[in-house]
C-alpha cells in the first residue's frame, strides 16, 4: 500500500466529489440577486476617456447598468437594442455600460466601429462586477431614482422588454 | 416495440451483471475456461446493445409513438435521414448509443485480441463489463428510452432543431462518443496491468494502440464540434472555452500526454506508473465531462435540462475515482521501472517537459471549468470564468508545446555530448527565422505572431527532417523518390504517422493563432441594392427570399459577393424558423478559400424587406480543419503494423499460446 498515493488521491477526490454533490439542484442560470430591493453598491470608476464617474453623481434619474464584453456574443447581439433604447430615453435615464473581463483597447475599437450608447466604464480589477454579483455577461441591473436595485436581468434583452422596464421606472 | 427493446436492454444488463464477476474471478484464478466465458458474455453484451439500438431505430423510422423516446423526438414531418440520427438528439437516446459504442469497443477488443495476453484479458474484460453494467443499468432504469406511452400520441415535436440544421451535427456526437467511450478500453487495460502487477512491452503495445484509436476519434469529434459551431451558430468563432468544450478537451490532453509517456516507456522502460496514472485520469475525465454535460451543474450551451441521471453519474464517478485511488495506492509499487542504463537526458527530458506542459494545461482548464461550482459551494457566490482567463493561461502553454515539438524530436535519445546537442538544436534555426519573417510579412510584426511563426518554422523543419528520414535514407540507397516515399509508409508507418500528426498540429496551431488575431468585421441594415464593404470585398444585397419547407420556414438574404469589380459568388445566409420551436435559428453562409473565410450572418429580416447583415473576414480558418484531418490521418497511420513486426507477431503468437 503506497500511502502517498492514497493520501494525495483522497485529497483530490474528496473535495471534488463534495463540491460536485453540493452543486446539485441549483440552476446555474436562475440567480436571485440578494441586491434586489437593497441600495445599489456604490462605485467610482473611470470611463474610456479617463473621466471619473461615481454612482452618487448619477442619482436623480433611473439608471441601467449593463455588464458586457467584446468576447461575449450575446452582448454583441444586445448592442443595437441598447443603442436604440438609450437614444430613445436620452436625458431621462442613465445608460451605463461596465466592461466585464475585457481589454480597454478592444472595447474602444468595438465602440468606434459599432457606435456608442451611454457611458462605458472600466472595471479593471472586476471589483464592481463582484460587488454586483455578476455571474456572466451580459447582466443588467436597474436602479431607481432612490438608488435602490429594483430589477436584474440575466442574458440579452429585446427592445420592447427593455423599454418596458425603463417606462416603469420613469 | 417498447417491450422488445426492454428485453434487449435487460439482456445486456444481465450479461454485464454475470460477466463482471466471472471475468474478475477468471483473472484472479487465471482460469482458461473463465476467460472463454468472459469473452462470450462480453460478446453477448455487445449483441444486446446492438439489438436495442436497432429496435430503437426501427421504432424511430416507423414512427412508433408508443415508444417514449420516439414520442419525445420523433415527428411525422421530419425527413428520414434526420429521423435516423435523432437517436442521439436527446439524453435517453444518446445514452443508448453510448451503450452500443461501449459494446462495440468491448467486442472489438475480444475479437482483435484473440491470441496471447491471457494474463491481462480477463481483468480487462471484467473492467469493461463493469462499466457496461452502469450504462445498461442507466438505460434499463433512469434513462429508459423504451417506456410505453399511453395513449399513443399522433405526432411528436421532432428533434432539437440544431441537429436538423447541419450535417456536421449528425456526425459530431458519434465521433465524440467513439472518443469518450473508447477511453474505457485503455483504462480497462491499465486496470488489468495494475491488478497483474506488471506492464511489460508486450501489453504496452496493444495498450498504446487502443489508446490511440479513441484519441483519434476525440480529435475528430472536437474538431467537428468546432466546425459545426462555426458553420451553424453564426457567431464567427469555433471555440469559446465553454464547459462542455473543455470537458472534451481535458481527456484529449491527458490522452496525448499518456501516448507520449508510453513512447518513453517503450524506449527506456521508465515512466510506467506515470503512463498508467495518465490513462486512468483520462478515463475519469471522460466520465467527469459526461457528468458536467448531463447533470446541469454548469452553465453551458450544451447542457441538457436537469435530468435525473446527474446524481447517478456522480455516484459512478465517485465509485470510479475511489476505486482508481485505492487500486493505484495498492498496486502502483509493483510497476517498477526497468533500470535505465544511463541518466535521463536529451529527448527523454523533452518528453517529460511535454508531459508537464500538457498536465499543467489540463489542470488549468479543469480549475477554470470547475471554479464556478467551487466558488458557489465555498463562498455562496455565483461567478463565471470567461474566455480571457482560459486564453491567458493556455496561450503560453501552447507556445511551450510548439517549442517542445521543435526541440524534442531534434534531440537524440539517451546521453548526448554538448556538441551534439548544440548541433541538433542550432541546425533548424534558419527555419525559425524564415517562419517568423514570413508570418510577419503576411500578417503583422507583433511579437506573438513572430513567436508563433518562429516556433512553428522551427518545429516544421524538425518534423519534416525527422519524418522524411527513412525515405531519404532509401533515396540515398538508390531507390527512386516515389518508391522511397511509399516504402517508408509501409515499413515505418508509425514514425511517418507520428510526424504527420505533429505536422497537422503545427498547421492547426498557426491557423488558430492567425484566425484568432486578425478577424475583421462589418455590419449594417441593408435595403435591396445596398452594399456592405468588408476587407476588399463588396457585398451587394439583392433581396430576401422566403422558402417554405415541410418542417421549417427559411428566410434567405441573397448577397452578391464582388471583389475588385469582379463577381465571385452569391451567398445566402438564412434564418430558419422551425414549426415546433419559438426562436428562429440562423445559418451563416461561408465562402472558404485557402487564405481566408468570408462569413455572412443574417440578423433580422424586416417587414419592409430590409435585412440586418453581418460580415466577418477571418484568415486561415480552413487550415484548422485541414490540420486536424492531417492529425487524424497520421493517427490512423500509426496504427498500421509495420511489415517486419507483422511477421514477428505471427511467429510469436503460437509460442505465447503454448505457455
Amino acid at each position: 500500500m503506497n500511502r502517498t498515493v492514497l493520501v494525495v488521491g483522497a485529497l483530490i477526490v474528496a473535495p471534488l466529489l463534495i463540491f460536485l454533490a453540493l452543486s446539485f439542484g441549483k440552476d446555474p442560470r436562475a440567480i436571485e440577486s440578494p441586491l434586489l430591493e437593497a441600495p445599489a453598491p456604490g462605485f467610482a470608476l473611470l470611463d474610456l476617456d479617463g473621466q471619473p464617474v461615481s454612482l452618487e453623481e448619477l442619482r436623480g434619474r433611473p439608471i441601467m447598468i449593463n455588464f458586457w464584453a467584446t468576447w461575449c456574443q450575446p452582448c454583441i447581439a444586445e448592442h443595437p437594442v441598447l443603442q436604440a433604447t438609450a437614444r430613445r430615453y436620452e436625458g431621462r435615464a442613465h445608460f451605463i455600460g461596465i466592461v466585464y473581463q475585457d481589454d480597454a483597447e478592444l472595447i474602444r475599437g468595438f465602440l468606434a466601429q459599432r457606435g456608442d450608447w451611454g457611458r462605458t466604464l472600466l472595471d479593471p480589477d472586476g471589483e464592481t462586477a463582484i460587488a454586483y454579483g455578476v455571474y456572466g455577461a451580459p447582466e443588467t441591473f436597474f436602479i431607481d431614482t432612490d438608488g435602490t436595485v429594483v430589477r436584474k436581468v440575466t442574458g440579452p434583452m429585446g427592445a420592447d422588454f427593455l423599454s418596458g422596464i425603463i417606462e416603469e421606472l420613469l | 416495440m417498447a417491450t422488445i427493446g426492454q428485453i434487449c436492454v435487460l439482456a445486456g444488463l444481465l450479461a454485464c451483471a454475470i460477466g463482471t464477476p466471472v471475468a474478475f474471478a477468471a483473472g484472479a484464478s487465471r482460469s482458461a475456461r473463465g476467460l472463454v466465458w468472459s469473452r462470450r458474455l462480453a460478446l453477448a453484451f455487445a449483441g444486446a446493445m446492438l439489438a436495442a439500438n436497432l429496435v430503437m431505430e426501427y421504432a424511430l423510422i416507423t414512427r412508433d409513438f408508443s415508444v417514449s423516446y420516439v414520442a419525445q423526438v420523433g415527428s411525422r414531418a421530419t425527413p428520414l435521414h434526420i429521423t435516423i440520427v435523432s437517436l442521439w438528439s436527446s439524453l435517453e437516446g444518446s445514452i443508448l448509443l453510448w451503450g452500443l459504442v461501449l459494446g462495440g469497443f468491448t467486442a472489438a477488443l475480444v475479437v482483435l485480441q484473440r491470441r496471447g495476453h491471457e494474463d491481462y484479458l480477463a481483468y480487462t474484460i471484467g473492467t469493461l463489463l463493469a462499466t457496461g453494467l452502469f450504462f445498461s443499468f442507466l438505460i434499463a432504469g433512469p434513462a429508459n428510452p423504451f417506456q410505453t406511452v399511453s395513449p399513443v400520441p399522433l405526432d411528436g415535436p421532432g428533434p432539437n432543431p440544431l441537429l436538423q440544421n447541419h450535417i456536421l451535427m449528425i456526425i459530431h456526437p458519434p465521433m465524440l462518443y467513439l472518443g469518450y467511450v473508447g477511453m474505457s478500453v485503455p483504462f480497462a487495460m491499465a486496470v488489468a496491468a495494475l491488478l497483474r502487477g506488471q506492464l511489460g512491452a508486450t501489453w504496452l503495445k496493444p495498450l498504446r494502440n487502443w489508446l490511440m484509436v479513441p484519441t483519434g476519434f476525440l480529435t475528430l469529434g472536437i474538431m467537428l464540434g468546432g466546425w459545426w459551431s462555426y458553420e451553424v451558430l453564426g457567431w464567427g468563432g469555433y471555440w469559446a472555452w465553454d464547459p462542455v468544450e473543455n470537458a472534451s478537451f481535458l481527456p484529449w490532453l491527458t490522452g496525448i500526454a499518456a501516448l507520449h509517456s508510453a513512447v518513453v516507456q517503450q524506449r527506456r522502460g521508465t515512466l510506467k506508473a506515470w503512463t498508467v496514472i495518465l490513462i486512468m485520469v483520462t478515463f475519469l475525465l471522460t466520465i467527469l465531462g459526461t457528468f458536467l454535460t448531463r447533470s446541469g451543474v454548469v452553465n453551458s450551451v450544451h447542457s441538457f435540462t436537469q435530468s435525473p441521471i446527474g446524481p447517478l453519474f456522480l455516484g459512478f464517478l465517485g465509485i470510479a475515482l475511489i476505486a482508481v485511488v485505492v487500486l493505484l495506492a495498492m498496486r502502483i509499487d509493483t510497476l517498477v521501472s526497468e533500470p535505465a542504463e544511463d541518466a535521463i537526458v536529451a529527448r527523454e527530458g523533452a518528453f517529460l517537459i511535454n508531459n508537464l506542459l500538457l498536465v499543467t494545461l489540463t489542470f488549468t482548464v479543469l480549475i477554470g471549468t470547475l471554479f464556478p461550482i467551487i466558488a458557489e459551494a465555498v463562498r455562496g457566490v455565483k461567478v463565471s470564468v470567461g474566455e480571457p482567463y482560459f486564453n491567458r493561461m493556455a496561450v503560453p502553454v501552447f507556445f511551450g508545446l510548439l517549442l517542445m515539438m521543435g526541440i524534442g524530436p531534434a534531440l537524440p535519445w539517451g546521453r548526448a555530448s554538448r556538441a551534439e546537442l548544440r548541433r541538433a538544436l542550432l541546425r533548424p534555426l534558419p527555419a525559425a527565422l524564415i517562419g517568423a519573417a514570413l508570418t510577419g510579412l503576411v500578417f503583422s510584426f507583433e511579437w506573438q505572431i513572430l513567436l508563433t511563426g518562429g516556433l512553428g518554422g522551427y518545429a516544421l523543419w524538425v518534423t519534416l527532417d525527422q519524418g522524411m528520414r527513412p525515405a531519404r535514407a532509401r533515396v540515398r540507397g538508390g531507390e527512386p523518390v516515389p518508391r522511397a516515399l511509399g516504402s517508408s509508409l509501409t515499413r515505418s508507418p508509425r514514425r511517418t504517422g507520428a510526424y504527420l500528426v505533429h505536422f497537422g498540429v503545427i498547421v492547426t496551431f498557426i491557423a488558430v493563432a492567425a484566425s484568432a488575431s486578425f478577424q475583421t468585421s462589418n455590419e449594417a441594415t441593408l435595403a435591396p441594392g445596398d452594399q456592405l464593404v468588408v476587407g476588399d470585398y463588396n457585398l451587394v444585397f439583392e433581396g430576401a427570399v422566403n422558402d417554405r419547407q415541410p418542417h421549417r420556414e427559411v428566410q434567405k438574404a441573397v448577397v452578391r459577393v464582388e471583389r475588385g469589380g469582379r463577381r465571385l459568388a452569391v451567398l445566402e445566409p438564412s434564418l430558419n424558423q422551425y414549426d415546433t420551436q419559438r426562436e428562429p435559428i440562423m445559418t451563416p453562409a461561408v465562402r472558404s478559400s485557402l487564405g481566408h473565410d468570408l462569413y455572412l450572418t443574417l440578423g433580422s429580416v424586416g417587414a419592409d424587406g430590409r435585412v440586418g447583415l453581418r460580415a466577418i473576414l477571418t484568415p486561415a480558418v480552413i487550415w484548422i480543419w485541414i490540420g486536424v484531418l492531417v492529425m487524424v490521418a497520421g493517427t490512423a497511420l500509426c496504427l498500421i503494423e509495420p511489415r517486419s513486426e507483422r511477421a514477428q507477431t505471427a511467429s510469436a503468437a503460437p509460442e505465447a499460446a503454448a505457455t
